[in-house]
């Protein structure tokens, strides 16, 4: 399982992938916004993508977008984690095809969590 | 304008210029053109120095700005020190939290020597607690800029400059547009995890 993590926030990054290194993902890589994220996962090889909404050029649900038009992407799960707690853009995300949502600041136990209940619904769907 | 040595100036140029044209010399030609332009030009710049000096006199009647809004560069300085110090003490203590891993994995291992171990989590820990003290430094220098940005608020409106309401601001806001995270008393109410997870369960996820 190889997560790409993306945030503008170096310290995020790093948060994210202790966290995630913590629930046995050890194997992970970092981009610092969308545009960034999406040329590393057009070069394949990602099973996941752990994004924020809010960063500068490219932002998460723009990424998100791309991610949902890409043919080869496009099946590829998201998982928004984000300071952006409108009901607006929780709708928004959930119609771009977003696969979970977490809300800035969240806990080791909710990252878990929404990793499990997404793990859980692919593995049922597939 | 009707001054005759300014009307003979300007004939001598005009006879230049066609003297230029019939001997098919540009630069004189150009040279000559260049000097007709000037001349006409003078009274529009007459008229933009008059302009700017009864606008500077104009300006110079307005009240006083404080000091305050001088200081905005300074408040913007002092916020990209708060970021770099903030981004400073957290690198700094997931370095020491990432050390501790490695550190408790060697705890497991028999036969380690588990005292020295022990020290070095001890002296992690009080790493840690030490890295917090940049809140007590950037905590200073938030309040001295909230209280700088008060003073231009102020000013503003002892200028009869009254800021538009934030309310008529955030109604043409694009609720899609990332803000950051809302804060308590000043933004709409943020959405709880748990709000947000019974919302997208309404939506199907």
């Amino acid at each position: 399982m190889r997560i790409l993590v993306v945030d503008d926030f170096s310290t995020m990054r790093r948060i994210v992938k202790n966290l995630l290194a913590d629930l046995g993902f050890t194997n992970t890589a970092e981009a610092e916004d969308g545009a960034a994220a999406f040329a590393i996962l057009k070069q394949g090889g990602f099973d996941f993508v752990v994004t924020d909404w809010n960063m500068p050029g490219t932002t998460g649900i723009e990424l998100l977008k791309m991610i949902r038009a890409d043919d080869k992407l496009k099946t590829l799960p998201v998982l928004m984690v984000t300071a952006e707690s409108k009901r607006e853009q929780i709708i928004e995300a959930a119609q771009a095809g977003v696969n979970g949502y977490i809300i800035k600041p969240f806990t080791a136990a909710t990252l878990k969590e929404k990793l499990d209940k997404i793990f859980e619904r692919l593995g049922s769907a597939a | 304008m009707t001054d005759p040595a300014r009307n003979a100036e300007i004939t001598a140029h005009l006879r230049a210029a066609l003297a230029a044209i019939s001997h098919a010399d540009d630069a004189s030609l150009k040279a000559e053109l260049g000097a007709i332009v000037q001349w006409q030009e003078q009274p529009l710049m007459q008229g933009l120095a008059k302009l700017s000096q009864s606008l500077g006199e104009a300006l110079g009647e307005l009240p006083a700005v404080d000091a305050a809004v001088g200081e905005l560069p300074d408040a913007c300085a002092r916020l990209d020190h708060v970021v770099a110090m903030t981004e400073q003490a957290t690198n700094r203590t997931l370095d020491l939290v990432e050390d501790s891993q490695k550190l408790m994995e060697r705890l497991l291992v028999p036969g380690d020597d588990h005292e020295a171990l022990l020290r070095a989590l001890r002296s992690n820990l009080s790493e840690m607690a030490l890295a917090q003290s940049y809140q007590d430094l950037t905590g200073q220098i938030i309040k001295k800029v909230a209280g700088i940005v008060r003073g231009v608020h102020d000013q503003l409106t002892a200028m009869g400059l009254p800021p538009t309401g934030g309310t008529a601001r955030r109604k043409d806001e694009d609720p899609l547009a990332g803000s950051g995270p809302a804060i308590a008393g000043v933004d709409k109410p943020a959405t709880s995890q748990s709000d947000a997870d019974d919302l997208l369960s309404d939506l199907g996820l």
